[in-house]
């Protein structure tokens, strides 16, 4: 286990999404849900899971859009229902982790929350995040898959590119 | 927003470094040199601490003997003259040491929460052996050269915000003094400056003429990396114009110029014809650009003797709206600096705890109405010719840093960043149906338009989220996007190498670590003579 710095987390699992083939949009919010998932004390299995079928992010980030539409069309208590725990827990991370006011209660299998869409957020960040090794690594090897191997003309044309390097 | 217009901006007292300076002013903070541990040479270690919006920071710097074979600029350089940490706090010698193991590595290198910036520069040799050769005869090194290359050393990499294991921003954002848009950042760079001001005086055996040192800044070669960002921050970019479109709309609806303004503004126009006239860089088309600017402005220069109406820099304003992009940005800045006390508050809106706040559309015709409304500019161009998608963004695989490719010429397309937000607005409204819908419906059909989506609802909100043009099309010039970034961090002297990267100057003019004062406050667009 390694603390790292939200951002790092945050970074990481976007891009660990991305190379799951799951669209940028998706990818983002999913990378925000997964800093905040570990940082409140959120399983890593879940996010595990999501990153193998993708399909999940997908669905998470829909039923998340749909609850953002209700809320934004009349303010109010805004449902969902998840009968997989795992995807509830994730459920409950992705709507923390927007940028807006939320309140969130779990009763059983449904979701309550209360979004104030215009409101900034007030939830708090922690200094560190842990993250276990297996998903760290997985996520790395996803991340890696985003990353194009440099062109040479890519390396002649960089910053500091073709001059001596003593004026 | 064009690519053009920010390829011309220039430093405001809005800046990121500016705001900084004048914060360290008005506290009249002290740098201490707190730990000295360095050769003859001027390889060793330094820590120098300073007392800032009621908390301690410290930067840590470890200089080394870098052999002439190793010294790139190229961010893919993997070692260099010299590494800083600014640390939260005063460390003690187990964390100094901990520092001078990982700071030289920097990306290799693991970091923890109370490093706030990670940073390394190399040396100007030129400009250092000079200043050494002089201080050691005694005498002072050659005005010229310090206006021709205007510092000692370059950083090729500023880190913040959690890079590599450092402190988020999140951790100090609400303290005084750091709340501001890259204030840690700005902090180091000042500190590594005059860090380096103190190495050469150290290695060289004298003293330096405060007038020669001040205008010894610090140098910076930055590249693709700092490109996206932009793009990737839409918010903070639009609460970046805003504070500055809202100081200049202030300053254009001032209904009286006194005395004071007047000559203000003279001096300052004075000062930037003789900044121009300083301003030189080997890149024949970028000089070209730089001499136009110095004639159109003394051509302009009467004008800001010549006031009349109700409102005169407006009337001022509309007779420059047929000047060059370069010659109006310099005017903004100009006038923006005259005015402190309506502008300096701005600098507080300027940073982005949140994220983009934003209700969703009622339904798709909604989202169509906000896009033709907004997104003209990004419909208007046919992305399958090649030249309007030519570019493709990416990530390299050697250093995890962002690259422009050629679609057309070179692998790896099919890994593009999304920074194509023209073109993904464009197929966002191509596919819209014809019939209303919840935008929820649409997106289960189509999940990659979400992120189009949310572009067109952030816009929607903040005007000026969105760069208004095809980022990549074959004429996109990346360096337009650096010197918006950079004018927005308070560089001068913009040195273009390539429309990829450029080298830049911060801190020029800045007062010494010994006049941290609120008269020190006035060093835009600094001059040597």
């Amino acid at each position: 286990m390694t603390d790292r710095s939200w951002n790092e987390v945050q970074a990481l699992a976007v891009k660990a999404a991305t190379g799951a083939a799951v669209p940028p949009a998706q990818a983002l919010a999913f990378g925000a849900m997964c800093a905040r998932h570990l940082a409140d004390g959120g399983a890593e299995a879940p996010l595990g899971d999501a990153l193998r079928a993708p399909e999940t992010i997908l669905s998470l980030a829909l039923q998340v859009e749909r609850m953002i539409e209700t809320a934004s069309l009349s303010p109010r208590i805004v449902t969902a229902s998840e009968d997989d725990a795992g995807r509830r827990a994730l459920l409950v991370s992705w709507l923390a982790s927007l940028p807006c006011q939320t309140e969130i209660n779990v009763r059983a299998h449904e979701i309550q929350a209360c979004l104030s869409l215009t409101d900034p957020g007030t939830r708090t960040r922690p200094a560190r995040i842990v993250l276990g090794a297996e998903l760290f690594c997985r996520m790395q090897e996803l991340a890696a898959r985003t990353y194009v191997h440099d062109s040479a003309a890519s390396r002649e044309s960089g910053a500091g590119a073709g001059l001596m390097e003593l004026d | 927003m064009r690519l053009a217009r920010m390829g011309a901006m220039m430093p405001t007292r809005l800046s990121f470094l500016r705001v900084l300076l004048r914060r360290l002013c008005a506290e009249r903070a002290q740098i201490i040199r707190t730990h000295w541990d360095m050769s003859a040479k001027g390889y060793g270690r330094a820590v120098y601490s300073l007392g800032f919006g009621g908390h301690t920071y410290s930067l840590v710097a470890i200089s080394n003997d870098l052999p002439a074979d190793q010294r790139s600029d190229r961010v893919i350089a993997e070692a260099w003259d010299t590494a800083f940490v600014l640390y939260d706090g005063t460390p003690d010698a187990a964390e100094i040491d901990r520092i001078a193991a990982q700071a030289p590595l920097q990306e290799a290198g693991r970091f923890g929460p109370r490093d706030l910036v990670l940073s390394r520069a190399n040396k100007s040799v030129r400009m250092w052996d000079a200043t050494v050769a002089a201080l050691k005869a005694g005498t002072q090194p050659d005005a010229a050269m310090i206006r021709d290359i205007g510092y000692l050393m370059r950083t090729t990499a500023v880190y913040g915000n959690g890079k590599f294991g450092i402190a988020d921003r999140h951790l100090f954002a609400d303290r005084p003094g750091l709340s501001g848009a890259f204030a840690a950042e700005m902090l180091a760079v000042y500190l590594i400056r005059h860090f380096t001001l103190d190495l050469v005086q150290h290695v060289g055996g004298g003293q330096l003429d405060p007038r020669l040192a001040r205008h010894l800044g610090i140098g910076n070669a930055t590249g693709l990396g700092m490109a996206p960002f932009l793009v990737t921050h839409p918010v903070l970019l639009n609460n970046w114009v805003t504070a500055r479109e809202t100081a200049f709309a202030r300053v254009r609806s001032v209904g009286h110029l006194t005395g004071r303004h007047r000559a203000r503004i003279a001096e300052l126009a004075e000062r930037a014809s003789a900044h121009l006239a300083e301003w030189h860089v080997p890149a024949q088309e970028h000089d070209t650009t730089l001499r136009r600017l110095e004639q159109d402005w003394a051509a302009f220069r009467p004008r800001l003797d010549a006031w009349s109406g109700p409102r005169p820099l407006e009337t001022l304003w509309q007779g420059a709206r047929s000047e060059t992009a370069a010659l109006q940005e310099l005017l903004v800045a100009l006038l923006i600096e005259v005015f402190p006390d309506e502008v300096d508050g701005l600098s507080e809106c300027m940073t982005d705890p949140f994220g983009a706040l934003v209700a969703a559309f009622s339904g798709t015709d909604a989202l169509r109405a906000a896009i033709s409304r907004d997104w003209q500019w990004a419909l208007m161009h046919d992305y399958d010719s090649p030249d309007m998608c030519r570019r493709f963004w990416y990530v390299s695989e050697a250093k995890l840093e962002p690259r422009l490719g050629d679609r057309f010429a070179e692998a790896g397309a099919e890994l593009e960043t999304p920074l194509d937000i023209a073109r993904r607005v464009a197929a966002l409204s191509a596919d819209l149906p014809p019939q209303d819908q919840p935008v929820s419906d649409f997106l289960q059909r189509h999940p990659v338009h979400a992120h189009a989506v949310a572009r067109v609802a952030t816009l929607a909100r903040y005007p000026y989220a969105e760069i208004r043009d095809n980022l990549i099309a074959a004429t996109c010039r990346p360096i337009d996007m650096l010197r918006c970034k950079l004018s927005f961090f308070g560089a001068t002297k913009f040195d273009p190498k390539s429309d990829l990267w450029t080298r830049i100057t911060l801190a020029q003019g800045a007062p010494l670590g010994h006049e941290l004062s609120p008269e020190a406050d006035d060093w835009w667009l600094p001059v040597l003579g």
